[in-house]
């Protein structure tokens, strides 16, 4: 069972995604894509970090490539989020792939393959109307691209609005 | 209190009106008597670190209305970053404190908390 959960930034979504995985089976995989990389980010994986204290979650940063990840157990999987993920593929040392969309698509369909149940946070980065450099609309195109796909493989198509789940496609667990 | 969110020009003011409320009722991006109180986003946006007393003073009002402004592309400017997280964690305490939240999209109301409209 997949569902994801998208929303603009501070909407909520994490709080939230974790609220759904503590009702879902034990273990609990937080797969974490945000590279630490300098104060702010760190700041908010610290902030992350504090939120899934005590909810049951073996943390694996993982930050490309998810295809060759193997899970010790099949369990429940927080993948957050797709933004970073993409951005890694493209921008990263390791990451220099002009469309990233096979590797990530065939990253999250290996770890669906994986779980009992996953839950993919992502963001809709394209609705501010600029304009951007070459590299980052390839980035704004291939994560609406990747985005589509997802919410074509999950049984769950979820937005947060303001805290509030708005469901886009089939129906929440409970 | 009503909190209507949406992104600029979805109809956010065009629906208070359908409440009842004139432009007259309606203050722009500052704390007044008036009843609606609308661009709460630059109020952020220009003073984030006054955000708790600004959410005090917002849950007097009868309808709140507030862009939304987390659906791009993450800003390089650290302060822009910070204002736009700032205004979306603004927004889901009203949204908890509110008793209807509208989301609106191309001049369409969709209650999200609270009922029918």
């Amino acid at each position: 069972m997949m569902i994801l959960l998208t929303g603009g930034s501070g909407c909520g979504k994490s709080f939230y995604a974790e609220s759904l995985c503590v009702k879902l089976p034990a273990p609990r995989y937080y797969i974490a894509a945000m590279r630490p990389f300098g104060e702010e980010s760190l700041k908010k994986i610290e902030k992350h970090r504090r939120m899934r204290e005590g909810k049951g979650f073996e943390t694996i940063e993982r930050y490309t490539d998810l295809a060759s990840l193997t899970l010790p157990m099949r369990g429940t999987v927080l993948l957050e989020c797709i933004c970073n993920l993409t951005a890694n593929e493209m921008f990263d040392e390791n990451g220099s792939y002009e469309d990233p969309f096979e590797r990530v698509i065939k990253g999250t369909d290996a770890l669906l393959s994986q779980s009992s149940h996953m839950i993919v946070i992502t963001n809709d980065v394209s609705s501010d109307g600029r304009i951007y450099d070459s590299g980052t609309m390839a980035y704004i195109r291939a994560l609406g691209k990747i985005n589509a796909a997802l919410a074509q493989r999950a049984d769950t198509v979820c937005e947060v609005v303001c805290g509030i789940p708005v469901i886009r496609k089939g129906a929440l667990p409970f | 209190m009503i909190l209507i969110v949406g992104g600029e020009g979805s109809g956010k003011r065009t629906f208070a009106k359908s409440l009842g409320y004139s432009e007259e009722d309606m203050a722009d991006g500052c704390l007044n008597g008036l009843p609606v109180v609308y661009h709460v986003e630059r109020m952020v946006f220009s003073a984030p670190e006054k955000i708790d007393s600004l959410f005090t003073e917002l849950l007097k009002k009868e309808v709140v209305i507030c862009d939304e402004v987390g659906s791009g592309v993450i800003p390089i400017d650290p302060g822009e970053r910070i204002g736009r997280e700032a205004v979306g964690r603004l927004c889901i305490r009203l949204a908890q404190e509110a008793d209807r939240v509208v989301r609106m999209i191309c001049g369409i109301p969709s209650v999200i908390k609270g009922g029918e409209t």
